[in-house]
């Protein structure tokens, strides 16, 4: 019974290999105007450290904390009416109106996003598209059904009964939410925003359809480097970069929730 | 009330853009302006017939349908050994299965990009499909699991003290029930590798390049509707799958487990 | 008897550190419903699960008809067997589950549906054939659960607590349907429970189990009146143990000056140490210094009363501390409080000595 597991071992160690392959260019020096590598170095490492790239790894912490939280404040009442509803209608029609932007591909968002931010719709105030305004909307709707499905299912972990427990002992409804709600949701609300803080920091099509090349979170720069100028040793180690903050945050969330579920 | 008010804003936040597109992709000019000046179907019409879109499309049947029909017997095995394996360490082994989820985009693919280079692979679709095998088994160990868990391990015995086969028992007893685990894992195999953009991105030239990465090429070039129409399309079938899948197996109970 | 259909030799299973089966010999004869009984844990199911091939045995050889099977798969043994929680298919229905068994051998359509048909109406359930497990009751998905094991008339029917799930009057309902299937149909029967009025009442022969072996196998009667162990005697209805030593080759001493007679066509160890069961229903309770009574009647005084209605169970202690269980039938001509002094008579046959 245990051999079932083997193939899709196999599969995984196909994509381990993947990562190897990245981890392997990282160190292997760029040849300029070829596929060719040179010898082991340290180089793509020392030019992730520079004050450009660096420049990118600051853009994108602060495009994608301000992306979390944003994300965060929109989706807690969607997903507390997700986790409380008791009608079973209600929550099939709020599951797939979360559910059907999350599915229906990531080019067709942003593009969407386009149209919108480049006043077809309405004529913006200020400039939307291709700036940072515009791309953290789009982030922020690209993050939003992840967080909900998140909080939902961390909401629907709490009991209704100490809500209403503290309503009987005379809490309003805005105090129940404090004191109560809120504290319970705790830990789902901290692991659902780190998750989406993580998935954001390697966020592409958004950044790169919006942005119009002005704004440049760290995926695009790997993907300039690799795809427009064929340093795939330095996009090779921009990349590590990014899996190991993201593989970081992710080990402090399953930490986090290990203790949580320990209590 | 207020809240259901500030629930209606937000959904409609969620659904405005989707709304946009679909409208402006029957606007009659190629000047991309909302509410739409008139109806045509003239630029679903382009989408159709675009060559680079129906190469793609054909791109896309073919990794998506080869990806979920390796992932699924895979994914299937996989959840029955995690679960009635006896494993120890269990949960690690989930995690390893569950893991390219949380990679990032651009680094599997630039890694499968070099992978494919050494290998000599660069022009196959063989990588491309090995990727996103890799990408959908998560879904689909994920889905079949909470099958396989509901399942009642008394009824293998059953079957086996009535004289039948393991394979006779996996093919009339644990197979049928595991069917809504397995439908599941078969929209969501489907559904996100006919969206997979970043890795494929990576990993494909134009001639091997599937639906999503030649939306985008277009979009960085061409200003017109037709990837309105062409979005539309996708979001229309989206839906109408997404909607299936609630009333077939309630999405419910696949995302939130507990109610 | 008859020939024995299934044979036990030294049978151990152990689970890691713990030792579930412990060397168990055991035959099962022709057509003879065999009870295994015992507390959880005492190896009963795992036991059940050797003979039906579900578990292997640590040590030891099983054979059916004479066939040593203890290498074979279980679904190679041709047994029948109903699960404590019936195992009913639930993507199939009534008809569908009783006729898997015979799906698997090949049987034909017709004959088939004709069996099938025959099974239903067996266990009274006529009619439900196109109905689906989880539109019966539980009484009713367990007599499907027995048609589905019956169908394909297997060498031997083996039962895990079938009757545990059910309440208490359905129970004891099926207890009787189920004793009236097995005589008509004549199938050797292995039954697992741990419900001693269960194994009393449907049993051939009785399996008492502990700790993985088997204390005492015999028929009910003889269980129930000659308990050979101690676990014994208290498992199966209730009884008091008394301990003392043998004074005489009839009598015992069970504290100093108190002493009984004990008449059981067994000599005693003259001088040593013997333990004694009494039933609490053969002891007479009589008020002290009443009139009547035996010479090697015992004194004591009265510890506990519970009243259970039909009767009043008294515990008396004796001199020397022990004490004994007796039951009064109610209403009592006795007016029995704690503390009053009594007179317990103490039939010398009554006694069961205990290994």
């Amino acid at each position: 019974m245990r051999l079932l597991l083997v193939p899709a071992l196999a599969v995984i160690a196909v994509f381990a290999l993947a990562l190897g392959a990245l981890f392997q260019y990282s160190l292997l020096a760029f040849v300029p105007g070829s596929l060719r590598t040179g010898g082991v170095t340290l180089e793509n490492f020392r030019g992730v450290a520079s004050p450009q790239y660096l420049g990118y790894v600051w853009d994108t912490v602060v495009l994608s904390a301000a992306t979390t939280v944003l994300t965060l404040l929109a989706s807690y009442p969607v997903a507390y009416a997700l986790a409380r509803t008791s009608s079973r209608a209600a929550r099939s029609w709020l599951l797939i109106l979360t559910l059907a932007p999350f599915f229906t591909g990531a080019i067709v968002r942003t593009y969407a996003w386009l149209l919108v931010l480049g006043n077809t719709v309405v004529t913006w105030p200020v400039p939307m598209l291709f700036t940072e305004r515009g791309v953290l909307v789009g982030l922020v709707h690209f993050s939003m059904p992840t967080m909900i499905l998140l909080l939902a299912a961390a909401l629907s972990h709490v009991d209704p009964a100490y809500e209403r427990a503290a309503a009987s002992l005379g809490a309003t409804p805005a105090r129940v939410f404090w004191r109560v709600t809120l504290p319970l949701s705790m830990p789902g609300i901290v692991s659902g925003s780190l998750i989406v803080f993580a998935w954001t920091l390697s966020a592409f099509p958004t950044p790169e359809l919006l942005g119009g090349g002005k704004v440049k979170m760290i995926a695009n720069a790997v993907k300039d480097l690799a795809l427009d100028s064929f340093n795939w040793p330095g996009a090779a180690a921009f990349a590590m970069l990014a899996l190991g903050l993201t593989l970081a945050l992710l080990a402090g969330v399953g930490r986090l929730s290990a203790g949580w579920h320990a209590e | 009330m207020s809240a259901r008010l500030a629930v209606a804003l937000l959904l409609g936040f969620m659904t405005l853009p989707t709304a946009v597109v679909v409208a402006v992709s029957f606007n009659p000019t190629a000047i991309m302006s909302f509410p739409p000046d008139g109806l045509s179907l003239r630029w679903y019409a382009n989408a159709l017939t675009y060559p680079q879109f129906q190469r793609a499309s054909v791109n896309s049947l073919i990794v998506t349908a080869g990806a979920t029909l390796v992932a699924l017997p895979i994914g299937t095995a996989a959840a029955l050994a995690l679960e009635r394996g006896r494993l120890r360490a269990r949960n690690v082994w989930a995690t390893l299965l569950l893991s390219p989820l949380v990679v990032p985009g651009v680094a599997a693919g630039l890694g499968f990009l070099i992978l494919a280079a050494s290998l000599g692979l660069l022009r196959s679709r063989a990588v491309l499909i090995a990727a996103h095998v890799a990408l959908v088994l998560p879904f689909v160990v994920r889905s079949v699991w909470v099958s396989v868990a509901n399942l009642d391990p008394m009824l293998d015995r059953a079957a086996a003290s009535l004289g039948a086969t393991p394979w006779r028992t996996f093919r009339r007893v644990t197979l049928p029930l595991l069917r809504p685990g397995l439908s599941a894992g078969l929209l969501f195999a489907v559904i996100v590798s006919a969206n997979e953009f970043v890795v494929s991105l990576f990993v494909s030239n134009r001639v091997t390049e599937i639906l999503p990465v030649a939306m985008f090429t277009y979009v960085v070039n061409y200003t017109d509707p037709t990837i309105a129409a062409l979005s539309s399309l996708f979001i229309g079938a989206t839906f109408l799958l997404v909607w299936l899948a609630d009333r077939l197996f309630g999405l419910a109970a696949v995302f939130l487990p507990d109610r | 008897m008859g020939k024995a259909v299934v044979e036990l030799y030294g049978c151990t299973r152990d689970f890691g550190a713990v030792r579930a089966v412990d060397g168990l010999d055991l035959t099962v004869q022709e057509g003879e419903f065999l009870s295994l009984l015992g507390p959880s844990g005492c190896g009963k199911t795992t036991t059940l699960n050797l003979i039906a091939g579900f578990a292997a045995p640590s040590a030891g050889r099983i054979m059916v008809d004479g066939l040593d099977v203890t290498d074979r798969p279980a679904h190679e043994r041709g047994l029948g067997v109903v699960f404590q929680s019936y195992a009913l298919f639930p993507h199939m229905s009534v008809f569908e589950n009783v006729a898997f068994g015979l799906r698997e051998r090949r049987v034909a359509e017709g004959e088939t549906r004709r069996r099938v048909e025959e099974a239903l109406a067996l266990v009274r359930l006529e009619g439900r054939g196109s109905q689906r497990p989880r539109q019966l009751s539980g009484g009713m998905q367990q007599r499907v659960a027995l048609a589905r094991a019956l169908v394909y008339q297997p060498r031997v029917l083996l039962l895990d607590e079938p009757l545990a799930a059910l309440d208490k009057k359905l129970r004891e309902e099926m207890r009787g349907e189920l004793r009236e299937i097995q005589r008509s149909v004549g199938i050797t029967t292995i039954f697992v429970t741990h419900d001693q009025a269960e194994a009393l009442s449907l049993s051939d022969r009785i399996g008492v189990m502990s700790r993985g072996r088997i204390e005492q196998l015999a028929p009910p009667r003889e269980v129930y009146t000659r308990p050979a162990t101690r676990f014994v005697a208290d498992f199966i209805g209730a009884s008091t143990v008394l301990e003392g030593r043998a004074t005489a080759l009839d009598r015992v001493e069970l504290a100093p000056g108190v002493s009984v007679r004990v008449e059981v066509g067994t000599a005693l160890p003259v001088g040593e140490r013997v333990e004694l069961a009494i039933r609490p229903e053969r002891i007479a309770v009589q008020a002290a210094g009443g009139a009547g009574g035996e010479a090697d009647d015992v004194a004591g005084r009265v510890a506990r009363l519970i009243y259970l209605g039909a009767q009043t169970e008294v515990t008396v202690e004796i001199a020397g501390g022990q004490r004994v269980l007796a039951l009064v039938g109610e209403p009592s001509p006795l007016t029995l409080a704690t503390g009053a002094a009594v007179r317990l008579t103490l039939p010398p046959d009554a006694f069961m000595v205990l290994r």
